[in-house]
């Protein structure tokens, strides 16, 4: 790896273009075979641009479940950069052709974004992107063994804060030889709620907090020529997981009636993960085309991550071992873990035009995990004062194979038809469910499939694609898997007239597992119909609409727990989805223009969980001078859920604000 | 199932499109060229002129200002595309006639002004506009899988993502995601209507796009997902905390993705699961069957002993009450902690 990353921080010093008068004289297949990343700057002076919008957001409400509201939506009030852009260009800078700087959301909303770009054309490119996402996830019917009990607090809820930042530089863009290197880091950190459960007899709702954080870094050179192209990369990651669950106050937990007499209970919880782990991954991936008729595309893959874990935990209160029946008041636990991950992966297509009329494609790819583990375990009670250590060990070990070749043919200029088959198979090996003796499982994996297809172009008014795959499974790994299935997808886009056009997608799939242990069958179907409507060039109005018509049925045979009586898991979805957006512009105040934006979506559901969601939207846009405009925007949310009403809320939002352009 | 008259034929298949791999192998490491076709360097030696050539002589290359006297408006836009590279940068053979680099020599079209007399890979079947883009573009790091997808394999022309003329330079933040999105949805038009449910990842709101999880050139993953780390999912991209390796890791978050729990675009049932009541999501995997040996012909992965949940008590109604580490655990092999 570090000779790899010496190269790549070397080969700029050597990455030459070809000679130039060689170069020259060649034909054009001959050059440096990819564009820069940015055309030229148009010549000129220095050109600065660029806009922001400054406005304040009233949100009135929630009425309703404002958990749910937050869970869903989760804007805020209050003064917010909603967006914001600049725009530097000035090619006679020596170090930069072009500058662009966008970021929106700023001001506490639950996604803010950034990005920076800077280019110089041959030197180099340089990409930023920073993200902030507010998760939050506190949905009362989720995870709550109280809710009969009028207690609308979940036991499985957090308010965190993802963030994301990318990094990536790359030099001599559009050179024969072009070294990059990138750095990412993701991180998050919050709080929530969580449960503290030694096993089946109770379980403790406690404050949970969360940090964790991964760096990624990466190296790489692009080699690309005529005939073929290679990419090297080196890279790795580091990672942290500092998670812990705390409480000092007595918490009777979830269990309201005594266990063999003894009433259970929590009054002192610390309880600390401390995970740390690292990878190496190596990536290189060609392309090759010896002949006109030929395309050859490989890839390997490589990446091996692992992680070591320090857990510790000591809780106080009267507890019960249920394998022993024995009560106890307080334990101490430690834990050390470590488990390593090697991953390999690879995959080799050709694409082969034999014919001018034929296309063969033709792609082979495999990908294998080996998961193996251990883990030390002490555990101290008060019952038993002696600490007892226990060892454990997991492995998962997984091989997927998928093989697939394809034939597409022009029957006519306007019609085209494809047909092939893929064959997917694979084994994997996992640790048995200590409960069954322990051992291993094995699982394996064999199914074929048929993929047929065509595609039907009448100029460019109409066109028509289709895609179809029947499929038929000898073993797979889970009841859920697909076994014997049908899938089906018809496209169809239809331009009546220049300002007028139509789209619409069907798309079906059917599953069915006649095992007598299993019954699985599935069965979703899908119908959309679009449109889009802008008369010269949506110059004054645009009008586009789509509705999506939704059916999903499945049933499963389970057995029940308690008993193992049979019982058939059914779910069930009938949904209607539009969407609509009205843009009108006035015609008149030519300069100063207003424009009126109307739409919004909505989606409602029969079924299972019955569901309404509605987002309906106003916009209004008002220049009031040539670097000035007015903007103002109504919009809805609606939730409403027929079996949890107490999940419902709408609200609605006003923004207003200027939007200053430069 | 095994021994089907359907599953024989695609066992044949599967033997025929090995020796069809061994064929093209062999072929392609053959000395020279062979079904009489000449490499691309000798094809762009003489660039095959995009009219038919008439009876009396092929058209002439004539340069990208007599373009721009009719398509002054095209010629404008073509300045700030990136494609505009072609035109000034000598070392590509092209300057000075970048619009022909795409529309093949173009005198006929000048003096006849008939759109018959010039090659606009708009209208071409994809296969030849294709390889309009790949004269150039063939060997790049983004068409390392383009075989592999399913964009290439259903005959997606380049032309129907990208804008080869227009800038969009206009479109930055917001603004450029969501027009990635409407690119998506004019044909996934029933993948958008996912969106529109409660539960969802955020691109109605414009803070993601469909590329941020999915390569429309191909990837190594089905669906054209993105990876990360070389060859995971790209959804560890952002769910770091989700990675592990974990000392006890949940199989299918590794055998079948994310998506085997959730429905990524979107739900209408919490955490975007795929069942309106968690326990279903399960209880259809570990269905109280304990499975050993080999899982074939009825026998899956997944099955457990009975674990005497009472499921009239609401404490089991929601397993990740006290199953909290589903997605894999470091401590416990029932991911309790």
């Amino acid at each position: 790896m570090r000779l790899l990353l010496v190269c790549a921080s070397l080969l700029p010093l050597f990455a030459q273009d070809p000679p130039k008068p060689a170069a020259e004289e060649k034909p054009v297949a001959e050059q440096t075979p990819a564009p820069a990343k940015e055309a030229a700057a148009p010549a000129g002076d220095r050109v600065i641009s660029g806009s922001v919008d400054l406005g304040y957001r009233f949100v009135s409400g929630p009425a309703g479940n404002f958990d749910a509201y937050r869970t869903v939506v989760n804007l805020g009030e209050g003064p917010k950069v909603l967006n914001f852009d600049l725009t530097l260009v000035n090619p006679s800078s020596k170090w930069y052709d072009k500058i662009t700087l966008f970021g929106t959301g700023w001001g506490g909303d639950p996604n803010e974004m950034t990005r920076l770009d800077a280019s110089k054309q041959r030197l180099y490119d340089f990409h930023f992107d920073y993200r902030n996402i507010a998760y939050y996830n506190f949905l009362p019917s989720f995870a709550n063994p109280l809710i009969d009990r009028n207690n609308f607090a979940t036991q499985r809820g957090y308010d965190m804060r993802r963030r994301n930042i990318e990094a990536e530089l790359r030099f001599r863009p559009g050179a024969r030889i072009t070294p990059y290197v990138a750095y990412s880091r993701n991180w998050g950190d919050g709080r929530g709620v969580s449960t503290f459960a030694l096993d089946a007899s109770n379980e403790y709702p406690v404050f949970n907090g969360l940090y964790d954080k991964t760096d990624r870094y990466r190296a790489g050179v692009n080699f690309e020529f005529t005939k073929f192209h290679v990419t090297l990369e080196q890279g790795g990651t580091t990672y942290k997981d500092d998670e812990n669950l705390s409480t000092s106050d007595r918490n009777t937990g979830s269990r309201p009636t005594p266990f063999l007499g003894q009433q259970l209970f929590l009054t002192g919880l610390r309880q600390a993960y401390r995970v740390r782990g690292n990878s190496i991954f190596e990536r290189a991936v060609a392309t090759y085309t010896p002949w006109s008729w030929i395309d050859i595309a490989a890839a390997f893959l490589y990446s091996r991550p692992r992680s070591d874990v320090q857990y510790s935990q000591f809780n106080t209160g009267n507890f019960v071992n249920l394998s022993t029946f024995q009560f106890f008041t307080s334990q101490t636990q430690s834990a050390t873990a470590d488990s390593s991950q090697p991953h390999s992966s690879g995959n080799i297509n050709l694409e082969i035009r034999p014919l001018r009329r034929v296309r063969v494609f033709e792609s082979w790819m495999t990908d294998r995990y080996h998961t193996a583990s251990s883990l030390t375990l002490s555990n101290l009670t008060i019952v038993t004062p002696q600490a007892l250590s226990t060892l454990s060990a997991d492995r998962l070990a997984i091989n997927y194979n998928r093989q697939q070749a394809q034939v597409n043919i022009d029957l006519f200029r306007w019609l085209t038809v494809r047909a092939g088959h893929r064959y997917v198979w694979g084994d994997a090996v996992l640790r048995a469910p200590t409960e069954n003796g322990g051992g291993v499982n094995r699982g394996e994996l064999s199914q074929q499939v048929g993929l047929f297809g065509a595609q039907a172009r009448f100029g460019q008014k109409l066109w028509i694609n289709g895609d179809a795959e029947i499929a038929s499974s000898d073993r797979q790994y889970f009841r859920t898997s697909l076994g014997d299935y049908r899938k089906g997808t018809l496209r169809a886009r239809y331009q009546l007239i220049n300002s007028f056009g139509l789209t619409g997608e069907f798309s079906a799939l059917t599953n069915e597992d006649p095992n007598p242990n299993i019954r699985f069958d599935l069965a979703s179907y899908m119908t959309s119909v679009g449109f889009v409507w802008n008369p010269k060039s949506g110059k004054r109005i645009t009008i586009l609409g789509d509705y999506t018509r939704s059916t999903f049925s499945s049933d499963l045979l389970y057995y029940m727990p308690q008993d193992l009586t049979p019982a058939t898991s059914s779910y069930r979805e009938r949904a209607h989805t539009g969407t609509a957006l009205v843009d009108i512009a006035s015609p008149v105040g030519a300069k100063y223009a207003p424009k009126l934006s109307i739409g919004g979506s909505f989606f409602t559901s029969e079924g299972s969980r019955p569901t309404s969601f509605y987002s309906p939207i106003v916009k209004l846009n008002l220049p009031v001078h040539e670097r000035v405009q007015v903007f103002s925007e109504w919009r809805y949310y609606g939730l409403s859920e027929t079996f949890y009403s107490y999940e419902g809320f709408r609200s609605h939002i006003f923004v207003a604000g200027l939007r200053l352009i430069r | 199932m095994r021994g089907s008259p359907r599953w024989k034929a695609c066992a044949v298949l599967t033997r025929w499109s090995w020796a069809l791999l061994a064929v093209v192998s062999a072929l392609a490491l053959a000395p020279r060229p062979v079904f009489g076709q000449t490499n691309p360097g000798a094809q762009a030696a003489a660039p095959t002129p995009a009219a038919p050539a008439p009876a009396s002589g092929p058209a002439t290359y004539v340069g990208s200002e007599m373009c721009q006297a009719c398509h002054e408006d095209i010629s404008k836009a073509f300045r700030a595309n990136r494609h505009h590279v072609m035109e000034v940068d000598k070392k590509r053979g092209w300057d000075g006639k970048a619009c022909e680099s795409c529309h093949g020599p173009g005198s006929k079209h000048a003096e006849s002004t008939s759109a018959d007399d010039i090659r606009n890979p708009a209208k071409l079947a994809p296969r030849e506009s294709e390889r309009t883009c790949l004269q150039c573009h063939a060997n790049q790091p983004t068409n390392v899988g383009r075989v592999q997808s399913g964009h290439g394999r259903s005959e997606v022309a380049c032309v129907s993502c990208h804008s080869v003329h227009k800038t969009h330079g206009g479109d930055r933040g917001r603004a450029r995601i969501m027009r990635i999105n409407e690119e998506c949805a004019a044909c996934h038009a029933s993948t958008w209507a996912q969106f529109q449910k409660p539960f969802r990842h955020r691109l109605p709101e414009g803070v993601m796009s469909c590329v941020d999880c999915h390569n429309p050139h191909g990837s190594l993953l089905p669906r054209s997902i993105q990876t990360v780390n070389a060859n995971e999912p790209g959804c560890f991209r952002c769910h770091g905390d989700k990675r592990g390796p974990f000392t006890f890791e949940h199989a299918p978050v590794r055998m079948d993705g994310c998506q085997s729990c959730h429905q990524p675009h979107g739900s209408q049932n919490p955490r975007m699961l795929t069942r309106h009541e968690e326990r279903f999501v399960c209880l259809e995997c570990h269905a109280n069957i304990g499975t050993t040996g080999i899982a074939k012909s009825g026998g899956t992965l997944g099955g457990v002993p009975p674990a005497f949940h009472d499921f009239r008590s609401a404490r089991f109604l929601a397993c990740s009450t006290c199953h909290i580490k589903v997605h894999g655990s470091h401590i416990d092999r029932a991911f309790l902690r």
